[in-house]
Protein backbone atom coordinates (compact mmCIF):
# COMPACT_ATOMS: atom_id res chain seq x y z
CA UNK A 1 0.00 0.00 0.00
CA UNK A 2 1.11 3.36 -0.87
CA UNK A 3 2.47 5.33 1.85
CA UNK A 4 -0.29 8.52 3.20
CA UNK A 5 0.92 11.92 2.37
CA UNK A 6 0.19 14.22 5.14
CA UNK A 7 0.39 18.02 5.40
CA UNK A 8 0.67 19.51 8.89
CA UNK A 9 -0.06 23.52 8.75
CA UNK A 10 -0.83 26.51 11.48
CA UNK A 11 -2.19 29.72 10.74
CA UNK A 12 -2.85 32.01 13.27
CA UNK A 13 -1.82 29.44 16.42
CA UNK A 14 0.66 29.06 19.59
CA UNK A 15 2.17 25.73 17.92
CA UNK A 16 0.91 23.97 21.03
CA UNK A 17 -0.91 21.51 18.38
CA UNK A 18 2.39 20.42 16.71
CA UNK A 19 3.82 19.71 20.16
CA UNK A 20 0.52 17.70 20.85
CA UNK A 21 1.50 16.12 17.86
CA UNK A 22 4.65 15.15 19.34
CA UNK A 23 3.36 14.00 22.59
CA UNK A 24 2.40 10.82 20.86
CA UNK A 25 6.04 9.84 21.44
CA UNK A 26 7.50 6.78 19.93
CA UNK A 27 4.07 6.40 18.02
CA UNK A 28 5.30 9.34 16.16
CA UNK A 29 7.35 6.68 14.30
CA UNK A 30 4.28 4.94 13.37
CA UNK A 31 3.06 7.51 11.98
CA UNK A 32 6.24 8.04 9.88
CA UNK A 33 6.04 4.59 9.34
CA UNK A 34 2.20 4.81 7.08
CA UNK A 35 2.82 8.08 6.22
CA UNK A 36 5.11 10.78 4.19
CA UNK A 37 4.93 14.20 5.46
CA UNK A 38 5.44 16.76 2.76
CA UNK A 39 4.61 20.11 5.03
CA UNK A 40 5.09 20.57 8.65
CA UNK A 41 6.98 24.36 8.93
CA UNK A 42 7.61 23.64 12.63
CA UNK A 43 9.84 20.65 11.79
CA UNK A 44 11.05 20.41 8.60
CA UNK A 45 11.64 22.72 5.29
CA UNK A 46 9.83 23.38 2.13
CA UNK A 47 8.65 26.44 0.86
CA UNK A 48 4.96 27.54 0.11
CA UNK A 49 6.00 27.98 -3.52
CA UNK A 50 6.40 23.99 -3.30
CA UNK A 51 3.10 23.42 -2.38
CA UNK A 52 1.80 25.57 -4.99
CA UNK A 53 3.17 23.32 -7.64
CA UNK A 54 1.78 20.42 -5.91
CA UNK A 55 -1.17 18.99 -8.39
CA UNK A 56 -4.99 19.41 -7.35
CA UNK A 57 -5.66 16.29 -4.55
CA UNK A 58 -1.78 15.99 -4.03
CA UNK A 59 -2.32 15.46 -0.06
CA UNK A 60 -3.96 12.60 1.17
CA UNK A 61 -4.87 14.43 4.61
CA UNK A 62 -4.03 17.93 5.90
CA UNK A 63 -4.02 18.80 9.64
CA UNK A 64 -4.78 22.69 9.97
CA UNK A 65 -4.18 24.23 12.79
CA UNK A 66 -4.35 27.91 13.87
CA UNK A 67 -7.43 30.45 13.29
CA UNK A 68 -7.74 32.79 10.38
CA UNK A 69 -6.46 35.93 11.00
CA UNK A 70 -5.06 37.72 7.76
CA UNK A 71 -4.91 36.87 4.01
CA UNK A 72 -2.12 34.67 4.20
CA UNK A 73 -3.68 32.53 6.65
CA UNK A 74 -6.43 32.54 4.25
CA UNK A 75 -4.58 31.93 1.25
CA UNK A 76 -3.23 28.68 2.86
CA UNK A 77 -5.99 27.78 3.76
CA UNK A 78 -7.53 27.99 0.40
CA UNK A 79 -4.21 26.39 -1.03
CA UNK A 80 -4.13 23.36 1.06
CA UNK A 81 -8.12 22.86 0.66
CA UNK A 82 -7.48 22.44 -3.31
CA UNK A 83 -4.39 20.35 -2.61
CA UNK A 84 -6.13 17.75 -0.14
CA UNK A 85 -8.09 14.99 -0.54
CA UNK A 86 -9.06 15.18 3.30
CA UNK A 87 -9.15 18.88 5.09
CA UNK A 88 -9.22 18.25 9.36
CA UNK A 89 -9.48 21.34 11.02
CA UNK A 90 -7.42 20.08 13.97
CA UNK A 91 -7.65 22.05 17.55
CA UNK A 92 -9.51 24.52 18.67
CA UNK A 93 -8.30 27.44 16.93
CA UNK A 94 -8.84 26.11 13.61
CA UNK A 95 -12.23 24.37 14.84
CA UNK A 96 -13.75 27.11 16.64
CA UNK A 97 -11.03 30.53 16.63
CA UNK A 98 -9.72 29.73 19.48
CA UNK A 99 -7.74 31.91 22.15
CA UNK A 100 -6.78 34.20 18.87
CA UNK A 101 -10.75 34.25 18.75
CA UNK A 102 -10.59 36.73 21.38
CA UNK A 103 -9.26 39.70 19.54
CA UNK A 104 -12.52 39.49 17.89
CA UNK A 105 -13.31 41.61 21.01
CA UNK A 106 -11.55 44.44 18.64
CA UNK A 107 -10.75 45.41 14.94
CA UNK A 108 -7.75 45.57 13.29
CA UNK A 109 -7.58 49.01 14.28
CA UNK A 110 -8.52 48.52 18.05
CA UNK A 111 -5.38 45.64 17.60
CA UNK A 112 -2.84 47.80 15.99
CA UNK A 113 -3.63 50.81 18.11
CA UNK A 114 -2.86 48.60 21.45
CA UNK A 115 -0.06 46.66 19.94
CA UNK A 116 1.76 49.43 18.22
CA UNK A 117 1.23 52.42 20.40
CA UNK A 118 -0.71 52.15 23.83
CA UNK A 119 1.13 49.06 25.47
CA UNK A 120 3.44 50.12 28.07
CA UNK A 121 6.55 48.79 26.52
CA UNK A 122 5.89 50.26 22.59
CA UNK A 123 8.38 53.22 21.56
CA UNK A 124 6.98 54.07 18.75
CA UNK A 125 6.93 57.60 17.71
CA UNK A 126 6.63 58.08 14.58
CA UNK A 127 3.38 55.59 14.69
CA UNK A 128 4.55 53.22 12.55
CA UNK A 129 1.87 50.61 11.39
CA UNK A 130 2.46 47.30 9.78
CA UNK A 131 1.59 48.43 6.09
CA UNK A 132 0.35 45.36 3.32
CA UNK A 133 3.05 47.14 0.61
CA UNK A 134 6.37 49.17 1.40
CA UNK A 135 8.73 50.70 -1.02
CA UNK A 136 12.18 49.83 0.11
CA UNK A 137 15.38 50.88 -1.96
CA UNK A 138 15.76 47.69 -3.54
CA UNK A 139 12.30 47.41 -4.26
CA UNK A 140 8.61 46.09 -2.58
CA UNK A 141 8.31 44.59 0.50
CA UNK A 142 4.58 42.82 1.29
CA UNK A 143 2.80 41.81 4.35
CA UNK A 144 -0.23 40.08 4.72
CA UNK A 145 -3.52 41.88 5.26
CA UNK A 146 -4.68 41.54 8.66
CA UNK A 147 -8.24 41.46 8.76
CA UNK A 148 -11.16 43.07 11.30
CA UNK A 149 -12.35 39.87 11.86
CA UNK A 150 -11.07 36.43 13.15
CA UNK A 151 -12.38 33.82 11.26
CA UNK A 152 -12.49 29.50 12.04
CA UNK A 153 -10.91 27.52 9.09
CA UNK A 154 -14.73 26.21 8.36
CA UNK A 155 -15.75 30.11 7.58
CA UNK A 156 -13.31 29.62 5.33
CA UNK A 157 -13.10 26.71 3.22
CA UNK A 158 -15.05 22.98 3.22
CA UNK A 159 -13.86 21.22 6.44
CA UNK A 160 -14.11 17.38 6.48
CA UNK A 161 -13.36 16.81 9.81
CA UNK A 162 -13.06 18.68 13.46
CA UNK A 163 -10.70 17.82 15.83
CA UNK A 164 -11.00 19.65 18.65
CA UNK A 165 -8.82 20.62 22.08
CA UNK A 166 -6.20 23.15 22.95
CA UNK A 167 -4.14 21.15 22.13
CA UNK A 168 -5.92 18.20 21.28
CA UNK A 169 -5.69 14.90 23.55
CA UNK A 170 -2.38 12.98 22.28
CA UNK A 171 -4.61 9.79 22.87
CA UNK A 172 -7.32 11.48 20.76
CA UNK A 173 -5.35 12.42 18.06
CA UNK A 174 -3.74 8.65 17.92
CA UNK A 175 -6.78 7.56 17.69
CA UNK A 176 -7.78 9.39 14.78
CA UNK A 177 -4.24 8.71 13.02
CA UNK A 178 -5.27 4.71 13.57
CA UNK A 179 -8.65 5.75 12.02
CA UNK A 180 -6.89 7.54 8.91
CA UNK A 181 -4.30 4.64 8.11
CA UNK A 182 -7.24 2.07 8.27
CA UNK A 183 -9.52 3.82 6.19
CA UNK A 184 -11.93 4.09 9.10
CA UNK A 185 -12.87 7.85 9.16
CA UNK A 186 -16.63 8.71 10.16
CA UNK A 187 -18.61 9.99 7.78
CA UNK A 188 -17.54 14.24 6.22
CA UNK A 189 -18.71 17.04 8.51
CA UNK A 190 -17.72 14.73 11.91
CA UNK A 191 -16.36 15.71 15.08
CA UNK A 192 -13.31 12.88 15.29
CA UNK A 193 -10.94 12.20 18.84
CA UNK A 194 -14.21 13.46 20.94
CA UNK A 195 -16.21 12.09 23.17
CA UNK A 196 -20.20 12.25 22.48
CA UNK A 197 -21.10 13.75 25.50
CA UNK A 198 -19.82 16.85 28.08
CA UNK A 199 -17.18 17.26 30.34
CA UNK A 200 -19.33 17.00 33.39
CA UNK A 201 -19.65 13.11 32.07
CA UNK A 202 -15.90 12.46 32.39
CA UNK A 203 -15.62 14.65 35.64
CA UNK A 204 -15.14 11.96 38.70
CA UNK A 205 -16.43 14.77 40.78
CA UNK A 206 -19.45 14.63 43.27
CA UNK A 207 -22.21 15.92 42.16
CA UNK A 208 -25.37 16.81 44.32
CA UNK A 209 -27.61 19.40 44.16
CA UNK A 210 -26.88 22.88 42.40
CA UNK A 211 -27.70 25.74 44.34
CA UNK A 212 -25.14 28.60 44.38
CA UNK A 213 -25.45 31.76 46.00
CA UNK A 214 -21.92 32.84 45.18
CA UNK A 215 -19.68 33.06 42.59
CA UNK A 216 -16.04 32.66 43.54
CA UNK A 217 -12.63 33.71 42.38
CA UNK A 218 -9.62 31.71 43.08
CA UNK A 219 -8.48 33.59 45.92
CA UNK A 220 -11.56 33.56 47.71
CA UNK A 221 -11.61 29.57 48.22
CA UNK A 222 -9.56 26.67 47.91
CA UNK A 223 -11.36 24.32 45.82
CA UNK A 224 -12.62 20.94 47.44
CA UNK A 225 -11.07 18.25 45.36
CA UNK A 226 -13.87 15.44 45.46
CA UNK A 227 -16.75 17.99 44.84
CA UNK A 228 -17.97 19.43 41.98
CA UNK A 229 -16.66 22.76 41.54
CA UNK A 230 -19.75 24.48 39.93
CA UNK A 231 -21.47 23.58 43.42
CA UNK A 232 -18.41 25.44 44.98
CA UNK A 233 -19.22 28.42 43.07
CA UNK A 234 -16.64 28.35 40.77
CA UNK A 235 -17.41 29.17 36.98
CA UNK A 236 -16.83 25.93 35.41
CA UNK A 237 -17.70 25.16 31.65
CA UNK A 238 -17.61 21.32 31.74
CA UNK A 239 -21.61 21.25 31.14
CA UNK A 240 -21.67 23.49 27.86
CA UNK A 241 -18.68 21.91 26.47
CA UNK A 242 -17.61 18.61 24.76
CA UNK A 243 -15.67 15.65 26.34
CA UNK A 244 -13.02 14.08 25.10
CA UNK A 245 -10.03 15.52 27.20
CA UNK A 246 -10.59 13.27 30.17
CA UNK A 247 -11.68 16.29 32.00
CA UNK A 248 -7.78 17.05 32.64
CA UNK A 249 -8.15 20.58 33.94
CA UNK A 250 -10.49 19.35 36.34
CA UNK A 251 -8.45 16.66 37.86
CA UNK A 252 -5.88 19.71 38.34
CA UNK A 253 -8.50 21.21 40.50
CA UNK A 254 -8.97 24.01 37.73
CA UNK A 255 -12.42 24.84 35.96
CA UNK A 256 -12.70 24.00 32.61
CA UNK A 257 -12.55 26.68 30.20
CA UNK A 258 -14.53 24.84 27.38
CA UNK A 259 -11.57 24.10 24.89
CA UNK A 260 -13.48 21.45 22.96
CA UNK A 261 -16.19 23.72 22.04
CA UNK A 262 -20.01 22.81 22.35
CA UNK A 263 -21.71 19.80 22.63
CA UNK A 264 -22.99 17.97 19.38
CA UNK A 265 -26.25 18.96 20.16
CA UNK A 266 -25.98 22.73 21.20
CA UNK A 267 -24.86 25.55 18.88
CA UNK A 268 -23.78 28.26 20.73
CA UNK A 269 -21.49 27.40 23.81
CA UNK A 270 -21.68 30.66 25.80
CA UNK A 271 -25.73 30.65 25.70
CA UNK A 272 -25.56 27.04 26.63
CA UNK A 273 -23.06 27.88 29.52
CA UNK A 274 -25.56 30.82 30.56
CA UNK A 275 -28.66 28.51 30.49
CA UNK A 276 -26.38 26.00 33.23
CA UNK A 277 -25.40 29.30 34.81
CA UNK A 278 -29.55 30.41 35.20
CA UNK A 279 -30.43 26.78 36.01
CA UNK A 280 -28.34 26.29 39.19
CA UNK A 281 -28.39 29.85 40.50
CA UNK A 282 -30.51 30.12 44.56
CA UNK A 283 -32.04 33.39 44.49
CA UNK A 284 -35.96 34.34 45.43
CA UNK A 285 -35.95 37.39 43.42
CA UNK A 286 -34.48 39.45 40.07
CA UNK A 287 -32.23 41.85 42.45
CA UNK A 288 -30.50 38.48 44.17
CA UNK A 289 -30.31 36.79 40.36
CA UNK A 290 -28.55 40.01 39.32
CA UNK A 291 -25.74 40.16 42.75
CA UNK A 292 -25.26 36.34 42.45
CA UNK A 293 -24.36 36.66 38.50
CA UNK A 294 -22.65 40.49 39.15
CA UNK A 295 -19.86 38.04 40.24
CA UNK A 296 -19.40 36.56 36.94
CA UNK A 297 -16.34 38.72 36.23
CA UNK A 298 -15.44 38.57 32.57
CA UNK A 299 -18.59 36.00 31.29
CA UNK A 300 -17.57 36.88 27.55
CA UNK A 301 -13.84 36.26 28.12
CA UNK A 302 -14.94 32.71 30.32
CA UNK A 303 -18.19 31.31 28.08
CA UNK A 304 -16.66 31.97 25.01
CA UNK A 305 -13.00 31.68 25.66
CA UNK A 306 -12.21 28.99 22.78
CA UNK A 307 -14.99 29.63 20.54
CA UNK A 308 -16.19 34.06 20.32
CA UNK A 309 -15.51 33.72 16.29
CA UNK A 310 -17.53 30.14 15.95
CA UNK A 311 -20.48 31.81 18.06
CA UNK A 312 -23.79 33.18 16.84
CA UNK A 313 -22.19 36.93 18.30
CA UNK A 314 -19.01 35.73 16.20
CA UNK A 315 -17.40 38.97 17.76
CA UNK A 316 -18.13 42.50 19.43
CA UNK A 317 -19.57 45.06 17.88
CA UNK A 318 -16.96 48.23 17.93
CA UNK B 1 18.32 43.52 -8.63
CA UNK B 2 18.24 39.93 -8.19
CA UNK B 3 15.91 38.79 -4.95
CA UNK B 4 15.47 35.34 -3.14
CA UNK B 5 12.68 35.33 -1.04
CA UNK B 6 12.84 32.57 1.79
CA UNK B 7 9.01 32.03 2.35
CA UNK B 8 8.22 30.63 5.23
CA UNK B 9 11.06 30.71 7.62
CA UNK B 10 10.78 27.00 8.61
CA UNK B 11 11.81 24.87 11.81
CA UNK B 12 11.06 27.44 14.23
CA UNK B 13 7.64 28.35 16.30
CA UNK B 14 5.94 31.22 14.32
CA UNK B 15 5.83 32.77 10.93
CA UNK B 16 8.65 34.42 9.10
CA UNK B 17 9.44 35.82 5.69
CA UNK B 18 13.03 36.59 4.77
CA UNK B 19 13.65 38.87 1.64
CA UNK B 20 17.12 38.95 0.46
CA UNK B 21 18.68 41.61 -2.66
CA UNK B 22 21.96 40.77 -4.52
CA UNK B 23 23.65 43.23 -6.13
CA UNK B 24 25.05 42.81 -9.78
CA UNK B 25 27.93 41.01 -8.69
CA UNK B 26 25.63 38.46 -6.91
CA UNK B 27 26.48 39.77 -3.31
CA UNK B 28 24.28 40.57 -0.67
CA UNK B 29 23.05 44.37 -0.76
CA UNK B 30 20.07 43.89 1.69
CA UNK B 31 17.89 42.06 3.25
CA UNK B 32 14.93 42.12 4.95
CA UNK B 33 13.34 40.33 7.96
CA UNK B 34 9.80 40.42 8.17
CA UNK B 35 6.77 38.64 10.69
CA UNK B 36 3.87 38.58 8.51
CA UNK B 37 1.86 37.50 11.42
CA UNK B 38 -0.13 39.04 14.77
CA UNK B 39 -2.43 38.06 16.94
CA UNK B 40 -3.00 40.52 19.43
CA UNK B 41 -2.98 39.16 22.42
CA UNK B 42 -1.84 42.62 23.92
CA UNK B 43 -5.35 43.96 23.02
CA UNK B 44 -7.92 40.87 23.94
CA UNK B 45 -5.83 40.43 27.43
CA UNK B 46 -7.31 43.29 28.48
CA UNK B 47 -10.76 42.85 30.33
CA UNK B 48 -9.73 39.23 31.10
CA UNK B 49 -9.69 38.62 34.94
CA UNK B 50 -5.77 38.56 36.05
CA UNK B 51 -5.90 34.98 37.31
CA UNK B 52 -7.31 33.89 33.84
CA UNK B 53 -4.29 34.94 32.21
CA UNK B 54 -1.60 32.17 33.08
CA UNK B 55 -4.58 30.07 30.95
CA UNK B 56 -4.46 32.45 28.12
CA UNK B 57 -0.77 33.67 27.57
CA UNK B 58 0.95 29.88 27.52
CA UNK B 59 -1.01 30.12 23.98
CA UNK B 60 0.77 32.99 22.95
CA UNK B 61 3.93 30.24 22.43
CA UNK B 62 3.09 26.46 23.17
CA UNK B 63 6.36 24.93 21.74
Amino acid sequence: MAKLKLALYWAATCGGCEVAVLDLNEKILDVAAAADIYLWPVAMDYKYKDAEAWPDKFIDVCLFNGAIRNSEGEHLAKLLRAKSKVMVAFGSCACFGGIPGLANVADREGVFARVYGETPSTDNRDGTRPQTSFAVPEGELTLPHFYDTVKTLGQTVPVDYFLPGCPPAAKQIWAVVQAIVAGQLPPPGSFVGVAEKSVCEECPRVKEEKKVTAFLRPHQVIPQPEKCLLEQGLVCCGPATRGGCGAQCINANMPCRGCYGPTERVTDQGAKMLSAIASIIDASDEAGVKKVVDQIVDPLGTFYRFGLPNSLLTRVRV
Amino acid sequence: MQRVTIDPITRLEGHGKIEIFLDEAGEVANAYFQVPELRGFERFCEGRPVEELPRITPRICGV
